[in-house]
């Protein structure tokens, strides 16, 4: 592993097509808080151990026989059949996904969630001069799988994709940067001077995978620049894997013999093949990984700590509650065009009736730490923003009797139908939305109808699908809505702020907006927005993200229901050992990013 | 009605038994006792829910917290008392059941009885519709017209699962109509100068009101797997209880996988005793309706055959010389069994 110092936080960014995946089996993450251990059960052929890495009740399996014993099982990714591995497709396949896990293709620099440092990835070490520049150099001998070298000229090519083709994720890249030039093995990224925004140069540079010249070139040709459109069964990256097989029921990695990356990570990884079969739910990969017949993955499962009470080696990264690190928060966000909602007090007013409490324990199954009035999530890598002390004085907390006073106070009264109005604007009835099938989000929902129908406010909920959902909330259809922001990343916390109160390019109703879906405007926001983005270090930064969280608890523009892990990372401990928990940390809890990391580490249980 | 088809010779016990008791004289079987009670049993549960002191949106509990605790059936995944939440959910797939039944017998039996008795084009048109309307898969109409819908509460739910379910009532009913309409009280009463409504409602409904009550059964019980299938795909009413959505989120949080078995078993027990409980209901009212499906008629034929035959025999015994007179009883008994049978 690499140890090159930087700090930085870490991208997000474009993963709004994983998320969605991802999103369908949520759940929350949260700081670690109360505990409630792993219990102890007999059973299954698993035995005691004291190896790292292991099931949180200290058992392990006994591993698998035969080739099987040498492969890692992982899903949680990939629920249809995959049939195109275009990574600039609609949805592609896993893990040609942008950002999905650097199996196959990777980034220059790896974001960690945890320490919220930016890791050397195809780029050696990264230097960041002022707000002017960004400087990367690339690692020594990188190739591609099919023996080629990887160059500068990749690097260059793959960036420059967003101005052959606008429309591909890559383009955002340009809003930040005015340039990127290479020397000899040396990129250099100029920052856009007008947006100074270092972090979001960073975050581009952590999430987007390099990708070969010789292939992209045939291809823009060959589609005439509409590099979308582009059909591939075939991948051809720089990664420690390279795709072998993919039908109806998975998709198989084999191990890639002549890594570049032996060398920098210290060996090849340990298995030899990577398959993630596709399940059409979450309950059969749930059943599957419970009996050890998988290995890792990225899904919600209710209620996991019956797996290791039960005797199974199971184990996540924190070991007592909230198990998961916190890495995204869904918003409730408001429609602040539609009558009542225009007023901060009914915000406000909504923000102290919702019982977070109770979302946390049962729509995300106890897996989110209670929620602050903060755009900052508490604890991992944006711990060193959030101003706790502020969020608690004047921000909020479920109390039905102070929601109450809050609209009476703003001049509302009860009608006969027991709901408040003032000047005859009602409030309600309002529908939330939230796409059908995302579970612990329609159960948050239900909660928050409940919530608001006590105190007084016409409250309903409605789950249509999630393809008119998602037009729904970008093009401001809507009166309250669960929708997600940008997850933990490099350029977290301002991303956040910036995609919930962003007056940038205000997209008018029935457009399609990118942030901002409630159109809450406010004449000063950009000014500190853009102080905050172009702070020049650390002190002055907080105090620019400080004065956001401000005026975002007095505005209540949208509410953080619950935090979420940015990915669910569990495994089962029944033929590897050695996955990163908080006592082994030596790599964060994450497929994407460094999560390639533990690939290198884990270790296989001999049966 | 139901007194056996036997000749009047040795009738004095014969009729004290079964004519005394007016439901035996309906023929009411075990079978339907049997449904009535299933049925009941489903309305005092949804009712009980008036009287049980937690409400269903009440959390009592954390996530599927076992039973115990004075929760019989533990908690959902809200954190609701499963039981009230079932009670709850009983009472409104009752309502749901009932609306919709109503509606969709209405149609059925409007659109059948006018196809049936006035025919030609009208029968034609109106038989075409019902069975383009039976071709397409209702559930399929209805998850169309469910999402379309702004919102979804459990009436709009009743209203569009009535107005998908009435054509097979409507074919089965212009049959029974068209038969109707045949015979002779039709032509006095058309001859009299009755209006068409008037003969539809006096003249026609009545011979076929006995299936109507029938098919409504059906249809109740019907309307109620609907919604429990549509409220389990997510469609169901929004911020109301039923067995649907109280199975929808037990899937949605992988109760089965979890072992919580108190939040999806007791409201399948329930949909189960709701549908079954109907159809063994309109079963046996079919044989109340149905004089050829009378099935206590054999067994009462037998009862009395043997009985005659003891008797005979008994005559026999004890008058040997008087064989002539055994032997007429004794065959017209047998000749009282063969017809009955037929």
């Amino acid at each position: 592993m690499s140890t090159t110092p930087s700090s930085a936080p870490e991208p997000t960014g474009s993963a709004t097509r994983r998320r969605f995946l991802a999103v369908s089996s949520v759940a929350a993450g949260g700081v670690a808080l109360a505990a409630c251990g792993g219990g102890s059960g007999g059973g299954g052929g698993t035995k005691d151990s004291t190896l790292p890495g292991i099931g949180n009740n200290g058992k392990i399996g006994g591993g698998r026989r035969g080739d099987a014993a040498d492969q890692l099982f992982l899903a949680g990714f990939q629920f249809s059949p995959p049939t195109n591995f275009n990574t600039f497709a609609g949805a592609p396949a896993w893990p040609a996904a942008n950002n999905v896990a650097q199996y196959v293709y990777e980034t220059l620099l790896r974001f960690d969630i945890v320490s919220g440092e930016l890791k050397p990835g195809l780029a050696a070490d990264y230097k960041v001069d002022g707000t002017s520049s960004v400087s990367l150099t690339l690692q020594d001998g990188v190739t591609w799988s099919d023996g080629t070298a990887l160059t500068a000229d990749d690097v260059l090519y793959t960036f420059q994709l967003g101005k052959i083709d606008p429309t591909l994720t890559v383009a955002s890249f340009w809003v930040e940067a005015d340039d990127i030039t290479a020397s000899g093995d040396t990129i250099t990224v100029a920052i856009n001077q007008d947006r100074k925004n270092v972090d979001m140069i960073l975050q581009q540079l952590a999430v987007q995978f390099i990708l070969p010249k010789a292939v992209f070139e045939k291809v823009a040709s060959e589609t005439g620049n509409k590099l979308a459109s582009w059909e591939t069964t075939e991948l051809l990256g720089s990664g420690p894997y390279t795709l072998e097989k993919a039908d109806q029921t998975q998709i198989i990695l084999a191990r890639n013999e002549k890594y570049w990356g032996q060398k920098f990570y210290g060996g090849l990884p340990a298995p030899t093949k990577i398959i993630h079969p596709i399940f059409k739910s979450n309950e059969d990969g749930n059943l599957k990984f419970q009996n050890g017949e998988l290995d890792v993955m990225q899904q919600f499962v209710p209620q996991i700590w019956k797996m290791w009470e039960s005797g199974k080696p199971v184990g996540t990264y924190v070991k007592d509650k909230p198990y998961y690190v916190p890495g995204s928060m869904p918003m409730f966000i408001f429609n602040t065009t539609r009558g009542a909602l225009a007023d901060p007090a009914v915000r406000r007013a909504v923000a102290f009736a919702i019982d977070y409490a109770s979302i946390a324990e049962t729509a995300m199954s106890g897996y989110s730490a209670d929620v602050q009035a903060s755009l900052i999530i508490p604890g991992g890598a944006e711990d060193k923003w959030f101003d706790g002390d502020r969020a608690k004085a004047d921000g909020w907390s479920f109390d039905a009797t102070k929601a109450e006073k809050t609209l009476t106070d703003a001049g509302y009264a009860k009608g006969s139908d027991g709901i408040y109005a003032k000047d005859g604007q009602r409030l309600g009835p309002w529908k939330l939305i939230t796409p059908q099938g995302w579970t612990d989000w329609n159960a948050a929902l239900e909660i928050v109808a409940k919530n608001l129908k006590a105190i007084g406010i016409d409250a309903a909920t409605n789950f249509p699908q999630q393809a008119q959902v998602t037009t729904s909330v970008a093009n401001g259809d809507f009166d309250m809505c669960c929708w997600y922001v940008s997850g933990t990343n490099p350029a977290t916390p301002w991303q956040r702020f910036s995609d919930v109160m962003s007056n940038v390019e205000l997209a008018p109703l029935g457009q399609t907006a990118f942030r901002n879906y409630g159109r809450w405007t406010n004449d000063q926001v950009n000014d500190l927005l853009e102080a905050a983005a172009a702070a020049p270090d650390d002190g002055s930064k907080k105090q620019a993200l400080t004065a956001l969280d401000d005026m975002y608890r007095q505005q209540a523009p949208a509410i953080p229901l619950m935090y979420r892990p940015d990915e669910f990372f569990e495994f089962n401990a029944s033929n590897w050992t050695n996955f990163p928990t908080q006592a082994n940390d030596y790599a964060p809890p994450m497929f994407r990013g460094a999560g390639n990391d533990w690939l290198f580490k884990i270790k296989k249980i001999e049966a | 009605m139901s007194t056996p088809n036997v000749s009047s010779v040795a009738t004095a016990d014969e009729a004290t038994a079964p004519r005394s008791n007016p439901f035996r004289s309906l023929n009411f079987s075990a079978r339907f006792w049997v449904a009535l009670g299933f049925v009941v049993l489903v309305l005092l549960l949804g009712v009980a829910g008036y009287f049980y002191p937690t409400s269903s949106s009440e959390k009592v509990g954390s996530l599927y917290d076992p039973p115990g605790n004075g929760l019989l059936f533990g908690t959902d995944n809200f954190g609701h008392d499963v039981l009230a939440v079932l009670m709850a959910g009983t009472r409104t797939s009752l309502v749901i059941g009932l609306v919709a039944g109503i509606i969709a017998t209405t149609i059925g039996v409007a659109i059948g009885l006018l196809a049936g008795y006035v025919g030609g084009w009208l029968e034609e048109l109106l038989m075409g519709i019902t069975n383009v309307v039976l071709a397409i898969p209702s559930i399929i109409v209805l998850i169309l017209i469910s999402i379309s819908l702004p919102k979804s509460t459990m009436w709009s739910l009743a209203v569009v699962i009535g107005i998908t379910s009435w054509p097979w009532t409507a074919r089965a009913v212009r049959a029974q109509a068209s038969s109707v309409a045949t015979r002779e009280h039709i032509d006095v009463a058309r001859l009299s100068g009755a209006r068409l409504g008037g003969i539809l409602v006096r003249d026609v409904l009545p011979y076929i009101l006995s299936y109507a009550v029938m098919a409504f059964v059906l249809q109740v019980s019907g309307a109620i797997l609907a919604e429990a299938a549509l409220s389990m795909l997510g469609l169901g009413p929004a911020g109301a209880d039923s067995l649907g959505t109280q199975l929808h989120w037990a899937l949605a949080f992988q109760a089965v996988a979890s072992g919580a078995w108190w939040a999806f078993l007791p409201p399948t027990i329930v949909l189960t005793l709701v549908s079954f409980g109907f159809l063994l209901l309109q079963a046996s009212l079919d044989e109340v309706f149905n004089p050829r499906l009378r099935r206590g008629k054999r067994k009462q034929m037998k009862q009395t055959q043997a009985r005659r035959l003891a008797e005979a025999q008994a005559a026999a015994a004890t008058r040997p010389v008087g064989g002539e007179r055994a032997g007429v009883g004794a065959g017209r008994a047998r000749t009282a069994h063969e017809g009955g049978r037929s």
